[in-house]
């Protein structure tokens, strides 16, 4: 059975730099959330109080993960993997069709997202398979096969959905993991040159069209500025107009006019970069590279090879949906939908990157501990 | 502290967690960099692309000028009128198309004429399908109530206030008023630099078009703010740069010399002809009272609001009328003038001395010249000039031309003295010149050959000899008030939308006519004589109370050859037409009136009826009126100016 198990020791770890840097991006979230949302009346302008919610939930839920030690997880990584694989086809069973994908599963009110879970799932499920199968020399393709595996599973299911977004993310966190270990070179270079010449059959064959058409519109972007350009090109403006200090808060014009689709999912950062310029955006990024950084260091100051790979798989979710986040509002990568961590709207999203902070915390907070004996395991 | 750190028992992974950092670092700098880019570099530009996105300057439509007549009754207005513009890309044709149509209340074969109209654009490749277009216009009140009380459920729906010009008086007056049509390409590209815009009305023909300058004013311009769905957002301030609004300067208001009741007067007198032209004028100034031309057509149905098909469709009956109503008979049309000239052949005959008035001439009923038979009404007996022009006889004025020498440039002369043959300038429609035939012109026209028989045709306003209705009424007003030839004046004041006078007009003399005032006083005689005496060809079209002189006109027409089922109408347009022209009261002139009914008959019984008719009701709205004295007179202060010229 697991037990919470918070030792005086690890409370006294309690790493204060990872909390408030996620707690001032979350803030910093609901904040320009409901400048974003002050454009709409009824239910979506009340969205901000519903973040609050999931974000108090969320810290709930994060708190419980902080109580019981990671090393649990190890133990269990495989069949937490199994039920997310498993969730993500219960979405083909019982997901509502909602503007032509099929992403969430409802209960009553309560509806959720297991993509965004299933990436926790899987950096457990990856930590597991690298802490089993420790190496001194380097990795070989072959060696990758069954971690290409565990990620390639989930990440076509959900590519099927389709949320081409999420799906890359499986992915960009199974090669930063995988970057972690030492991979041959010569194999780095056979992947990376099958990598180029598959990407005409996953052009002609995996991307939907109206993925193609993000790209298209991604590498010519004035070519349909009214259609799909519309929220690539007017983010950009929006970012623009921010300027060096920006329009000042609730006066993104953009924003107030209509000009940003799903600012409060997908595009919140337009609105932030909006109305607090540069200097806020750099803040902002700022504390996201910080949140990853300090991530990086939980890791390797890991006390296991578990914890150290837990704590890189999260720090790359939070990279990941960062980067791509702020550089597909910035133009510099395709419109996919990926959220701004701890900073979109959305209780799936949200509690999916507290829960990612919570493992990064209990990582942090465990890496002076004994190794738990085999029958606390 | 550095802040990656890496253990030993993690031994596999060992430099890499800095690697992994060090990616992180390059990425987060790319990003930092690009948003450089945007908000620093491109900051002023992206600056601009944000306001471009949320103001739109938009234009304020002025108000034309009102057209009053000579009492301030409204003849040409603008009045308010709705039209609907939508962006046919931006329409979503399952749910915001249906809602739409059902709130216009607009029938299945209208919605189909629309959706098409819509569909068209929208699978075209052209700028238009992302622009607002025109979808529909002057669309009812209740209508415009309920897309306003719907306007969230509508984007891209735009209903937008349009003043649309109105003519109370409708068909009557049209010609002198005339219409406005919508600024086709070739116009626009020339009135593009005068702030002419596409959709915008300009006035077509008549006053509307000779004033246009006048009447349309200056549109102003707004910039407001709007949302991504095209839809007015309020407030603005520190966003849109000033000057944020130039207000529109309204038109001139025009005060006409016309008389509104006048007007209908002429028509209700006219009500049992076909087609003619009818000119009242004042004598003493003038100024144009009376203007009217049958058959007409209501402006208001060409003038807009009423949808660009019904237009067309207005303009195609206009235009296919054999009686061509689109032709201004009193200013565009040339007519023969028949008897009515015979008073300027008389004056022409005295001036030169060539005849004693009182030495008469036996009318046979017709003389013998050359080889042709020319023929008179009638055998007349012995006529002097008195009688000759009180009894229209032709014989009379033959002899004139053919035995006393009265040659075709003398009559010419003469006629052109009293600007007939010439373009009055009054700058209101395509004026005809007309025709004052001389010797010179007969010859050129029939190829070097010239007959003395012209000049006898000559000498009855027959042949060649063309006037228009204006023409001959200045100069019977000239024959009336002793010789001053006046320019015509139809507009004496341009007003503000106050009402303050900016520019008034004086009457304009064109020349003071040199004739000797006993020959003049000699004709007036005759002319009274003309419908007062027994004999005079308008004795019988005399109405009690109206005191009247004139002479009737009948011109005939060349004749037309009937084919099969035109014969009924070719009988029509062989017909003669009535002429009258003449003054009152007769011995101190106030008025000269000129009835011409096209293809009417004789002029004594078609068109004096009608003279007679139009200066009664000229007596009787002047005596209803005599209170308000001075009103339509020549009493008030002239200014220098341009004659109320256009």
């Amino acid at each position: 059975m697991i037990r919470g198990d918070v030792s005086p020791r690890a409370k006294d770890h309690f790493d204060w730099p990872l909390f408030i840097t996620a707690a001032l991006i979350a803030v910093l979230g609901v904040v320009n959330l409901y400048s974003a949302t002050s454009v709409y009346q009824g239910v979506r302008a009340e969205l901000y109080i519903s973040q609050i919610y999931w974000l108090v939930l969320g810290g709930i839920l994060g708190g419980i993960l902080v109580a019981i030690d990671y090393r649990h997880l190890e133990r269990l990584g495989y069949a937490i993997y199994t039920f997310g694989v498993f969730s993500l086809i219960l979405v083909f069973i019982f997901a509502k069709d909602l503007r032509g994908s099929k992403r969430w599963i409802e209960f009553g009110a309560f509806r959720f997202q297991p993509s965004e879970f299933m990436k926790i799932f899987l950096v457990i499920a990856l930590a597991k398979f690298l802490h089993d199968d420790p190496r001194s020399e380097g990795r070989t393709l072959k060696d990758l096969l069954v971690p290409a595996l565990l990620t390639g599973v989930p990440a076509l299911l959900i590519l099927k959905q389709p949320d081409l977004g999420t799906a890359s993310i499986h992915v960009l966190v199974f090669l930063m993991i995988a970057a972690l270990t030492r991979v041959k070179w010569k194999s780095v270079l056979t992947f990376v040159v099958t990598v180029i010449c598959a990407l005409p059959l996953i052009w002609n064959y995996v991307l939907l069209d109206y993925q193609k058409a993000r790209v298209t519109v991604f590498l010519r972007p004035e070519d349909d500025i009214l259609k799909t350009g519309w929220h690539a090109h007017h983010s950009r403006v929006a970012i623009g107009n921010g300027g060096l200090f920006g329009n000042g808060y609730m006066k993104g014009t953009q924003n107030q006019f209509n000009f940003l689709p799903d600012q409060f999912s997908d595009f919140p950062f337009p609105v932030f970069a909006e109305e607090w310029g540069f200097a806020g955006s750099v803040l902002l990024m700022l504390l996201y590279g910080f949140l990853c950084l300090w991530s990086i260091r939980i890791a390797s100051l890991a006390k296991d090879r578990f914890g150290a790979v837990l704590g890189v798989g999260c720090s790359a979710i939070l990279f990941w949906h960062a980067f791509i986040n702020a550089g597909m509002v910035c133009g510099i990568l395709p419109v996919v939908g990926v959220t701004l961590p701890l900073f979109s709207y959305g209780g799936s999203s949200v509690t999916t990157m507290i829960m990612c902070v919570a493992l990064l915390m209990n990582v942090s907070m465990r890496r002076y501990s004994v190794v738990p004996a085999p029958d606390r395991l | 502290m550095s802040l990656v750190v890496q253990r030993s028992d993690v031994s596999e992974f060992r430099r890499r967690f800095r690697w992994i950092a060090l990616a992180m670092v390059v990425l987060l700098f790319v990003l930092i960099g690009r948003l450089f880019q945007l908000q620093i570099l491109e900051g002023e530009d992206n600056k601009a692309i944000a306001r471009e996105n949320i103001v739109r300057r938009i234009t304020l439509a002025t108000t034309r000028g009102i057209i009053r007549d000579r009492n301030g009754k409204v003849l040409a207005a603008s009045r308010p009128s709705y039209n609907l513009y939508v962006v046919p890309e931006k329409i979503d044709m399952q749910v915001v198309w249906p809602r739409l149509v059902e709130y216009l209340g607009v029938g299945v074969d209208e919605r189909a004429r629309l959706e098409a109209l819509l569909t068209n654009i929208r699978a075209s490749d052209g700028p238009r399908k992302s622009q607002q277009i025109l979808l529909k216009e002057d669309i009812s009140r209740d209508a415009v109530a309920t897309l306003r009380t719907h306007d969230a459920e509508l984007p891209f729906v735009d209903v937008v206030p349009v003043p649309v010009r109105y003519y109370p008086y409708e068909e009557v007056g049209a010609h002198a008023l005339g219409y406005m049509v919508e600024v086709d390409a070739e116009k626009l590209s020339k009135l593009r630099s005068a702030g002419y815009v596409e959709g915008d009305r300009v006035g077509a023909t008549g006053i509307e078009r000779a004033w246009e300058s006048y009447l349309r004013g200056t549109r102003g311009w707004e910039k407001v703010l709007v949302d991504a769905k095209g839809r007015r957002r309020s407030g603005g301030e520190g966003i849109i740069e000033e000057p944020r609004r130039v207000d529109p300067i309204p038109g001139r208001d025009l005060r006409l010399t016309l008389d509104a009741d006048i007007q209908r007067a002429i028509d209700k007198a006219m009500r049992g002809e076909l087609a003619g032209g009818v000119a009242l004028i004042d004598v003493r100034t003038g100024r144009i009272i009376g203007l009217y031309s049958k058959p007409s057509y209501d402006p208001n149905a060409l003038s807009g609001g009423s949808g660009k098909q019904v237009i067309r469709d207005a303009f195609r009956r206009l235009y296919s009328d054999p009686l061509k109503p689109a032709l201004d008979k009193t200013i565009s049309g040339a007519y023969p003038p028949g008897s009515t000239f015979k008073p300027f052949t008389a004056l022409a005959a005295l001036e030169k001395g060539l005849i004693d008035h009182r030495q008469a001439s036996n009318c046979r009923g017709a003389l013998t010249f050359g080889k042709r038979t020319f023929r008179c009404t009638h055998v007349h007996g012995p006529v002097d000039l008195h009688q000759g022009i009180a009894e229209s006889c032709n014989v009379y004025f033959y002899r004139l031309a053919a035995e006393l020498g009265v040659g075709m440039d003398v009559i010419a002369e003469m006629g052109q003295r009293f600007g007939l043959g010439t373009k009055t300038g009054l700058g209101v429609n395509a004026e005809a010149a007309g025709r004052m035939p001389t010797r010179a012109w007969m010859t050129l026209r029939n190829k070097g050959q010239f007959r003395l028989g012209f000049g006898l045709n000559a000498a009855i306003g027959q042949g060649a000899t063309t006037v228009t209705v204006l023409q001959l009424a200045l100069a019977y007003a000239a024959l009336a008030n002793g010789g001053t030839l006046y320019q015509p004046q139809i507009v004496r004041a341009v007003e503000t939308s106050a009402g303050t006078v900016v520019q008034e007009f004086a009457p304009r003399v064109r020349r003071q006519i040199e004739v000797s005032p006993e020959n003049i006083s000699l004709v007036q005689k005759a002319l009274y004589a003309g419908v007062n005496s027994e004999a005079g060809t308008a004795f019988k079209a005399r109405v009690l109370g109206v005191d009247m002189a004139g002479k009737t006109g009948t011109a005939q027409v060349s004749h037309k050859l009937a084919r099969g089922a035109e014969a009924e109408r070719v009988w029509y347009f062989n017909r003669e037409h009535a002429w009258f022209a003449g003054y009152s009261p007769s011995r101190a002139p106030e008025v000269a009136v000129v009835v011409l009914v096209e293809h009417g008959g004789a002029g004594g019984k078609h068109a004096a009826p009608v003279a007679f008719e139009v200066v009664r009701a000229y007596n009787e709205l002047a005596r209803e009126r005599a209170p308000r004295a001075g009103v339509n007179n020549a009493g008030h202060k002239p200014k220098p100016d341009r004659g109320g010229a256009p």
